[in-house]
């Protein structure tokens, strides 16, 4: 008997928990607690506990299949990357810009850089994009504009050491339960939390303030808390004279945001928000934490803005116990957009549209021209599919049929295309509308890196063989690269993409295997071997050119989709515990699945009443979309005039309902959070 | 012949051994006879993952790969009979040794009593402790108290009421566990509790306590406990394997001094955990209800509770009554069913506690109404051969 203990990291939130995975021969038995590591010293969440679960799923796709005739044929590898390579090559061949690339937050660095590489080196286009986009693309927008970059400014555990902590967008108990641990420490020192969310959710319920408001509002929300610190004077005048500037055009907009005009606004109580600005602004450290009901609005971006103001108004930023903390919630979305898995720039953030960059990349990699002209975003992406514009798609590890606004359109936008790759581990919704499906690994039968939310490059460690003739990623993709002629994809092992990874990724410079081997491992920055790696941001400046934070006059601007009397319901959607995305992972792990079997709409008690809507009945929402059934849950934890839907569950998917017609100007997110919705009894 | 109860100062033959292992590294070389001779077929020891304050339990059947477990890890905060229930199949197919702390020990003697480890499959090897570290916060304190890198760091050791680093250097710093304590550091807070520092429920006990004169720091004392350790002691001795004496009169001494030391300090520790409530069921609960209303239900304290082995949990969503809520936080019937489950076998190793991402103190709450428990019943967990009195009615005539 051969018993393994393969020390690891959690392939499901951004919070970058490390545990064991066990072994008995061969096969995986269980995860264990890898108390050494010092981000969850041990503890897990369900879903991290029963993480192996999936792993040796019967289902696992095992071998390539090419769909012939409407339906999936077995292939043998050399039979279907020919075909990939040389549908690709055809597409490539009459216009590189009509083929579109989906790179994975699920996958490693090593692999989305080499996906970002094989786009730009051998396809020769920008055309890559990651599901980042429908989650934190206003986080890296917006505080690109306001930091000079943008990432989680502090590390999770700096959270424990806060005197105040502000939770808007975010149910952090149910996502990101080890950043929870943090708030119930910092809590347990004598901490004030304040939870700002329509619902009341069981985050929102171990605060010491809660502030419902209306979705869509937070901008309104965030503009009034700052005209009561302002007006109160309880600005840090110190650190907006040295640290920033513009805050006579900042204070000017936020004027206009009196608490009690803003009630009507968002349906928050003014004295509630007085409370909540004088609690934030009187905190010695006082930290910011927000999610998706941050960014997912046509008005993420400036929602995100508004979070860096009122941090940098009251000079919380670069301390322990600080900061703007977006929590992502991929594994490693934070590293697929180091790795430049974006349509408009390269890893590291260094734009496509310089000519120097361009030059920097031809000369590092020893390709050809770049074009600098940007790439589509996803949902500019499915949108070009079905005006016929993208002929082809490669989609590595994304379930675009659950997880994308508006699944009617994306089903037909895929339709559409001559070709479509899925790379996955499961045959999924979007691999069912496949011509190739390629079987990849999973995390645990594979080397490489994520880097979490809090910015920390960790590795990941192969616990057991892949099933079948399944490979990894990253040697599928040196392969088709081959394939295609190109010779720029020698690479015998993940660390030795890393290596490259590190010539061209300024923030990854100085990080070595010897340095990443050590439990502690390294948060970004760390721009050479001697820096010790920086878990907290901004601490002297910012990134800015001049080094100053900007603060951002911002207007508040309504949802795209208002309620009207055929829709007159607020639909939200999000995640819940025990559940993780599309659920292709979660729903096939038994004890997760076991927990929430299926979906369901939270509805006000007092609006069920008035519908005659009664607990558990099955009841039809619709939108100008799409309907679906599902069962209602019938609660007084959710505003009056809000429902709730969590998107994991395909038979009643929520993103049936949600729209992609609106997006944020600047990060192009459709507004996940935000649309008209009717519920009614069925007949 | 070696006896039931003999003491011995015992060190390795094999020099490699004798200077890798701690004290003349008398447990690795038991360890490494016993695959020799073929009495076990496998040992389950605790060897360093990536480093010093990493602790990772291994299954060895090569005995020349025994040396890999050798030396102390103070940071070892495992239960070795979990991993001997789960994943080893509770040893019906093979034989193994078990290095083994006093809690370890106990919760084998009680997984074996409720037949989920063959018990004649099993040796314990036992090992004293004073108490074990959490890892994370062993390497603050290190940076906090000591000053120095915890990555500098050899050697650390509980002795004298002191905690003892010794760093690359050769340099030795002591603190008093107690300072270090105090602040909230030092060893978990089950283990401060703990009053049983040698496992005399194991077949052997091994430990650095009480070894004086020449051999002072190059052999450790051993006790047998049971016909099964006196056995395979004597042909350890026999093979010519393990060295042996007599331990000087004023060394059996120390030892037991220590262990009262020990014992005293646990003692003070439990009456200032417990100070406010009895460890009566229904009034610790009571008492905790703000803390289980933490509860994320992640099953992390069933997941590493060794007396939650059940293939069909009541706790998970389908399994349990209809009438019980399915919201976060779970309903307290969750931790009561727990604790109705596993309470009378609880051995305060402190797993629950220490993987909980919510912060509950569960092992304080499950060791208060253990204690409690083993007073109004009169058994004791882990010791002795009555089985679990809420389990199970005692044969009669016992």
């Amino acid at each position: 008997m051969n018993i393994q203990y393969t020390p690891t990291t959690c392939p499901y939130c951004g919070c970058g928990c490390g545990f064991n995975l066990v072994s008995v021969d061969g096969k995986l038995k269980g995860v264990e607690p890898w108390k050494r590591n010092p981000v969850n010293e041990g503890k897990l969440c369900p879903k991290g506990n029963f993480s192996y679960e999936f792993v040796h799923r019967e289902d696992r796709l095992t071998t390539p299949l090419i769909k012939k005739g409407g339906e999936f044929v077995e292939a043998s590898w050399d039979e279907a990357l020919d075909l990939v390579a040389s549908k690709l090559g055809e597409i490539k061949d009459a216009n590189p810009e009509a083929l579109a690339f989906l790179s994975s937050a699920r996958c490693t660095n090593e692999e989305n850089y080499l996906m970002q590489k094989f786009v730009r080196a051998v396809i020769g286009t920008h055309n890559i994009d990651h599901c980042a986009r429908l989650c934190h693309g206003p986080t890296v927008a917006g505080l690109a504009q306001t930091f000079g970059s943008g990432a989680m400014t502090n590390s999770l555990e700096s959270v424990a050491h806060a005197d105040c902590i502000f939770i808007i967008g975010s149910n952090t108990l149910e996502q990101h339960p080890l950043m929870w641990r943090r708030v119930l420490q910092a809590k347990a020192n004598g901490a004030k939390l304040i939870v700002a969310d329509p619902r009341f959710t069981p985050s929102a319920k171990k605060a010491d303030l809660y502030l419902p408001f209306k979705s869509g509002t937070d901008v309104a929300l965030m503009n009034a808390m700052m005209n009561v610190i302002i007006s109160e004077g309880l600005e840090d005048k110190e650190f907006i004279e040295n640290r920033t500037k513009n805050f006579e055009e900042l204070k000017a907009v936020v004027m206009k945001y009196p608490p009690e005009k803003v009630a009507d606004i968002t349906e928050a109580s003014a004295d509630l928000i007085k409370e909540a600005a004088m609690m934030y602004a009187k905190a010695d450290n006082a930290a910011i934490i927000y999610s998706m009901g941050i960014t997912q609005h046509t008005t993420g971006t400036d929602n995100v803005m508004s979070t860096s103001n009122l941090a940098m108004i009251t000079g919380n930023l670069g301390r322990p116990g600080t900061g703007v903390n977006p929590l992502r919630g991929q594994n490693n979305v934070q590293g697929a957009c180091d790795m430049g898995a974006l349509p408009v720039v390269y890893p590291g953030y260094q734009k496509v549209v310089e000519g120097e960059m361009a030059e920097k990349m031809m000369t590092a990699w020893g390709c050809g021209d770049l074009t600098c002209r940007p790439g589509l975003t996803v949902i500019e992406m499915m949108n070009a599919a079905d005006a016929g514009d993208i002929k082809g798609m490669y989609i590595m590890g994304e379930n675009p049929m659950v997880s994308d606004p508006d699944i009617k359109h994306v089903k037909k936008g895929l339709e559409n295309l001559d070709f479509l790759v899925v790379q996955d581990i499961f045959l999924t919704e979007t691999a069912e509308l496949a011509d190739v499906v390629l079987p990849a690994t999973s995390w645990a039968e594979k080397d490489g890196t994520f880097t979490s939310t809090e910015r920390r490059v960790q590795y990941i460690r192969k616990a057991v063989d892949a099933p079948g003739e399944a490979r990894s990623d990253w040697s599928i993709i040196c392969d088709i690269a081959k394939k295609m002629g190109s010779d720029l994809f020698n690479y015998d092992s993940p660390q030795d993409i890393f290596e490259e990874v590190r010539t061209v990724t300024p923030q990854y410079a100085g990080m070595n295997k010897e340095r990443l081997e050590k439990p502690e491992a390294l948060h970004w920055p760390c721009p050479d071997e001697e820096h010790p790696g920086t878990p907290i941001l901004w601490g002297e400046k910012c990134a800015t050119p001049d080094g100053l934070g900007v603060l951002m006059p911002i207007e508040f601007i309504p949802p795209a989709e208002l309620t009207d009397e055929e829709y007159p319901f607020t639909l939200t959607t999000g995640r819940m515990l025990f559940h993780w995305h599309t659920g292709s992972m979660t729903r096939r792990s038994k004890t997760l699945d076991r927990e929430v079997p299926t979906g369901f709409v939270e509805i006000n008690t007092e609006d069920a009443a008035e519908l005659g809507i009664k607990n558990k009945e099955l009841v039809r929402v619709k939108t100008r979309r799409g309907e679906i059934e599902i069962g209602a849950k019938v609660t007084p934890d959710i505003m009056k005039g809000i429902i709730f839907i969590p998107f994991h569950f395909v038979e009643c998917a929520a993103n049936t309902l949600t729209q992609s017609f609106a997006l944020d100007p600047a990060a192009k997110m459709p507004e996940f959070k935000v649309s008209a919705a009717s519920i009614e009894k069925m007949e | 012949m070696v006896q039931v109860g003999d003491m011995y100062y015992a060190w390795g033959s094999d020099d490699e051994i004798a200077t890798s292992g701690e004290c003349g590294g008398a447990v690795t070389t038991i360890l490494k006879f016993l695959l020799e001779d073929g009495i076990v077929d496998a040992v389950l020891a605790v060897k360093k993952g990536s480093d010093l304050y990493d602790a990772v339990p291994t299954l060895i059947t090569d005995p020349d790969e025994v040396i890999e477990s050798a030396g102390s890890l103070h940071c070892g905060t495992l239960n070795m009979a979990k991993i001997v229930g789960k994943y080893l199949d509770g040893a019906k197919d093979m034989k193994i040794a078990v290095t083994t702390k006093p809690c370890d020990a106990m919760t084998l003697v009680e997984l074996i009593k409720r037949e989920e480890v063959d018990g004649d499959n099993i040796l314990m090897v036992g090992v004293n402790c004073g108490g074990t570290m959490p890892p994370v916060k062993a390497r603050q304190m290190i940076e906090k108290f000591y000053e120095t890198d915890p990555d500098e760091v050899v050697k650390e050791e509980i002795a004298k009421g002191k905690l003892i680093i010794e760093t690359k250097d050769h340099e030795e710093q002591e603190i008093s566990i107690d300072e270090l304590e105090d602040a909230g550091y030092g060893r978990r807070t089950n283990c401060r509790r703990c009053e049983i520092n040698i496992p005399s429920m194991a077949d052997l006990a091994l430990g650095n306590w009480g070894v004086i004169g020449p051999l002072a720091g190059k052999a450790t004392f051993v006790e047998v406990f049971s016909e099964k350790g006196a056995d395979v002691l004597d042909k350890a001795i026999e093979s010519g394997a393990l060295n042996t004496q007599e331990p000087i009169p004023k060394g059996v001494e120390i030892r037991a001094n220590i262990d009262k030391i020990m014992a005293k300090l646990a003692g003070k520790w439990q009456a200032k955990d417990f100070d406010e409530t009895r460890g009566e069921i229904l009034t610790t609960m009571a008492q905790y209800m703000d803390e289980f209303d933490k509860c994320i239900k992640c099953f992390g304290c069933r997941e590493s509770c060794p007396i939650c082995y059940c293939e069909n949990c009541c706790l998970e969503a389908d399994n349990g009554p209809d009438w019980l809520s399915k919201e976060l936080p779970p309903s307290p019937l969750f931790h009561m069913e727990r604790l109705i489950h596993m309470v009378e076998s609880c051995t305060n190793c402190g797993q629950c506690e220490e993987v909980c991402p919510a912060e509950i103190p569960l092992a304080k709450i499950w060791h208060e109404i253990n204690l409690k428990l083993q007073e109004t019943y009169g058994f004791t967990r882990g010791m002795d051969e009555k089985m679990p009195p809420l389990s199970y009615f005692p044969a009669p005539g016992k």
